[in-house]
């Protein structure tokens, strides 16, 4: 080997040794830095989002030093040349006498070359590189295994709280096990695990003051130490010891429940409430509104959209079909479009239709026709969700004139018509790009959309107008139901429409309604004329070019039109006979006596509220010297609220942890019993009475 | 002090009038044993109403089905958290009928489910006198023939009273004449008709 493929090679070497020292050092501070962040977790217990703050400070340690011990090596490689490489040997070797720098720098023949390769191959460049090397890295190393040593040392689970933080890894916590030979309630986790049916993750809480958890889970609570106790009603149920750990396992209580733990000489409240599983909700799509049938017959179309929050099991349509009169009736119930959804289908769709001429149907038969689903729940449920109940009736022959009466049954919602909010959504997008494009394209545009307003305000007015203005054989008027008393002839929608509007607008006195209101015609289209005019402003409006003044006219209508739906139900039968009692004449007139006893109203001021408040302040009196008794006075308080005063449940149980967290806690009390007053008082309806 | 207003519930989905004349003659009673100032006619209120909280208690009866109206359940709910009282009296008489079957189940999702009311409950109490319970009707007795006598009426209770009331005794027939006719009676059979409203006002 000639020296010069020596030196070559004894320089590769050594800056590989150069590298493995960056490498080593750059391990070297990650895992002290991990060993400062365990130590600093054992001294004062870091929170979880402290951790998984500081569970990247030890890679970012070492990734800087590697980069930094890199950066010099790559250096050092930069200026290593063949000619340092042979000075770093003469130093380190004299006998060498600068053969090896003269050799490589001397291109001559003959002796003094034979007598320089001759030295050269005495000395022991590879021994010395290997010297370099041992004393470059066995500090390095050294210090590197010292410090995994310790690591290994450390508790388990430890590591794992500093690398990678989880929730219920505080019992992990370097030291929690000497503290919790003191106080084996001092820190707890609770684990949930949700019924097989949701599908659903294990998860874990640490520390926690309040627990929700889906009915039908399963709860661990577990901590470190011995002698705990679940204190109840009856014996107490003692904690199983698990290794170094305490373990009690229960059920989710159906409703808030404060379980109450003792050991080490002290109690901890920790409340478990219950999550209920969501009934599927059910929108029943198709027929889209109550509906009067002259004659029953053609095919029902039957369309239901259906979703849950864990999971649907199946759904279908239900028909109960009412047949009488007066007191003697007969029911039919069918079931229709039985569909079975997939494991794990959160959402889906029911279809199916029905041929009303296989009903029978006679007049005065009425359906209530509904979707109902079901959901997987297996603990608690099943869930079962229905939608809203549409009533399909068939009319009597003495009815045509007095209820709005269709010839067949609801049609399909219409497709080819744009929508008001699609409109004006239009309307919105032109305005925006108006000034972009120019007034002449605005004014182009604004007229297309005309159009769409146009057909769709015809489209209301014949709504209006079938159920105004049905005009064949013998019927009777009544104030305000929108005809036009005496008029004969053709009518035309226009017409119509302002005689409804008038009656609309006639006096509230003359209709029939005995509550003040408009007669259900009138009310119906009432809103729905309110619509029509607003349209008809809003396309004259975008017939001019001016989409800008089109838009508050279409929001108008929008308006009217959700006020029209919300009439869209049907209240069957008519207006009951009213009867007024002579009360003077009857007054105290009864034959039988009864036994009253002079009765006081309620109290203004609720006690219950009163109390609660007490109980609040009883509660704050004990922050400054008990707070962890003060965290479980108000949890036993959150237990005994409605699940109606939720706000106040949510502000105790933010109170409560406050407290054990420790730290300023005025504001969350504060805000706690803000809550609990905000609740308003109840008040007796009436004073005191007496026979 | 507000006069007293009966208010019957009108309801999308069945024949909420099927007992006119239950209102005027409850009012009838009303004024005829107690001091309660009282209002001569009820009103007819919408079940998906704001007005529905104007009146302490609101009788709800019928023959078909029941099927609440999301608004309407809503407004139930809260109708009852504020203190209100629901009457509902199955109007068919039966045990598991279509009327009974939904009432039950509306009531059931927007109050609370109906347990039964023990017949020693302070609304026997309230102002006539009722040691066995609801007092039974002619229609239970003999009036179909079928001898079915319901033991017991049932409620919901929210904060130690009542929120709603359901019977199945047809008080809806039992009720439903003028109260003229009262006079016909050696006694009268609306009495716990008195009692109801004297529990609605005053717990």
């Amino acid at each position: 080997m000639t020296p010069l493929l020596r030196v070559q090679r004894a320089r590769s070497r050594l800056l590989a040794v150069l590298a493995t020292r960056a490498v080593i050092g750059a391990a070297l501070a990650t895992v002290t830095a991990l060993l400062i962040a365990l130590a600093l977790d054992a001294l004062v217990g870091l929170s979880a989002p402290a951790r998984r703050l500081l569970a990247v400070f030890p890679w970012m340690v070492g990734l800087s030093v590697l980069a930094l011990l890199g950066a010099r090596a790559y250096a050092a490689a930069q200026r290593a040349t063949d000619e340092s490489v042979a000075l770093w040997f003469e130093r380190r070797i004299p006998s060498l006498r600068y053969a090896l720098v003269t050799r490589l720098s001397t291109e001559s023949d003959g002796v003094a070359r034979l007598a320089l390769d001759r030295a050269i191959a005495e000395a022991p460049l590879e021994q010395q590189v290997a010297v370099a090397a041992r004393a470059s890295l066995t500090t390095p190393m050294l210090a590197l295994l010292s410090a995994l040593v310790l690591l290994a040392l450390m508790p388990a689970g430890a590591v794992g709280r500093a690398i990678a933080p989880t929730p219920g890894d505080a019992l992990d916590r370097p030291g929690a096990a000497a503290t919790a030979l003191r106080d084996p309630l001092g820190t707890i986790v609770v684990r949930v695990q949700p019924p097989a049916y949701s599908g659903l993750a294990a998860e874990s809480y640490d520390d926690p003051a309040t627990v929700r958890a889906l009915a039908g889970s399963r709860v661990v609570v577990e901590g470190l130490g011995r002698d705990v106790q679940l204190l109840r009603d009856g014996p107490p149920l003692p904690a199983q010891p698990v290794g170094d750990r305490w373990q009690l396992a229960l059920a989710v209580p159906p409703r808030a429940e404060a379980l109450r733990l003792s050991g080490g000489g002290r109690e901890r409240v920790l409340v478990i409430e219950p999550i209920a599983d969501s009934v599927p909700n059910v929108r029943l799509n198709r027929p889209a509104r109550d509906t009067v049938m002259r004659v029953p017959t053609g095919r029902l179309v039957l369309g239901a959209s259906v979703e849950d929050d864990l999971g649907l099991a199946e759904g279908s349509f239900e028909l109960i079909i009412s047949s009488g009169d007066g007191e003697l009736y007969e029911f039919r119930t069918l079931r229709l479009g039985l569909k079975r959804f997939a494991s794990g289908n959160r959402e889906g769709s029911l279809e199916g239709s029905v041929m009303l001429d296989s009903l029978k149907l006679q007049p005065g038969d009425l359906i209530h026709l509904r979707a109902v689903a079901t959901d997987r729940n297996d603990v608690t449920g099943p869930g079962r969700g229905a939608s809203e109940t549409r009533t399909l009736r068939v009319a009597r022959a003495d009815e045509y004139d007095s209820v709005s009466v269709e010839p067949a049954p609801p049609s399909e919602p219409e497709k080819d018509a744009l929508s008001q909010r699609m409109i004006l959504q239009l309307t919105r997008e032109l305005v925006a790009r108006s000034r972009r494009i120019g007034t002449p394209a605005t004014t182009r545009e604004s007229r297309i959309i005309a159009v769409d307003q146009t057909k769709l305000r015809q489209r209301v007015g014949q709504a209006v107008f079938q159920r105004l203005g049905e005009n064949e054989g013998e019927h009777s008027h009544f104030p305000g139901d929108g005809h036009a008393h005496g008029q004969e002839g053709p009518v035309n929608p226009d017409d119509i429409l302002a005689a409804a509007e008038r009656a609309a607008n006639a006096d509230a006195a003359r209709n029939l309604d005995n509550h003040g209101e408009e007669t259900p015609i009138v009310a119906i289209n009432r809103p729905l004329l309110e619509a029509y005019n607003h349209m008809w402003r809003a396309a004259t409006e975008l017939e001019t070019g001016a989409p800008n003044a089109a838009i508050p006219w279409m929001e108008r209508a929008i308006a009217a039109l959700q006020r029209a739906r919300a009439a869209e139900r049907i209240y069957l039968r008519g207006r009951p006979p009213s009867v007024v009692v002579d009360l003077a004449r009857v007054r105290l007139a009864g034959k039988n006596e009864g036994d009253p006893t002079v009765r006081s109203a309620r109290p203004n001021a609720d006690p219950l509220r009163a109390e609660r408040l007490a109980r609040f302040d009883a509660a704050l009196s004990l922050v400054t010297s008990d707070a962890a008794s003060a965290a479980d006075s108000l949890l036993l308080l959150r237990v005994t609220l409605p699940e109606a005063e939720r706000t106040a449940i949510l502000a105790l149980d933010a109170a409560a942890t406050a407290l054990r967290q420790g730290g300023d806690v005025t504001l969350v009390l504060a805000n706690a019993r803000r809550a609990l007053v905000a609740q308003p008082p109840r008040r007796a309806p009436l004073l005191g009475w007496g026979h | 002090m507000a006069e007293f207003v009966w208010a019957t519930a009108q309801y999308d989905s069945g024949d909420w009038d099927s007992a006119p004349m239950v209102a005027p003659n409850l009012i009838d009673s009303v004024a005829r044993y107690t001091s309660i100032d009282v209002a001569p006619t009820g009103v007819i209120v919408p079940l998906g109403s704001r007005d529905l909280f104007k009146y302490p208690l609101v009788f709800l009866t019928g023959h078909l089905p029941v099927r609440f109206t999301e608004v309407e359940r809503r407004t139930l709910r809260e109708f009852c958290r504020r203190g209100g009282m629901l009457f509902v009296d199955d109007h068919n008489h039966d045990i598991d009928g279509e009327f009974h079957r939904t009432a039950w189940e509306e009531i059931a999702a927007a109050v609370g489910p109906l347990t039964d009311l023990r017949n020693d409950h302070e609304l026997y109490r309230a102002f006539f006198t009722f040691p066995d319970g609801p007092p039974t009707t002619s229609h239970e007795l003999n009036g179909w023939g079928d001898n079915l006598v319901h033991k017991q009426l049932q409620a919901v209770e929210q904060d130690g009273r009542i929120s709603v009331l359901y019977s199945s005794k047809d008080y809806s027939s039992e009720w439903n004449y003028h109260p003229d006719n009262k006079r016909f009676l050696s006694l009268d059979n609306t009495r716990f008709g008195v009692n109801v409203v004297v529990y609605a006002l005053t717990r």
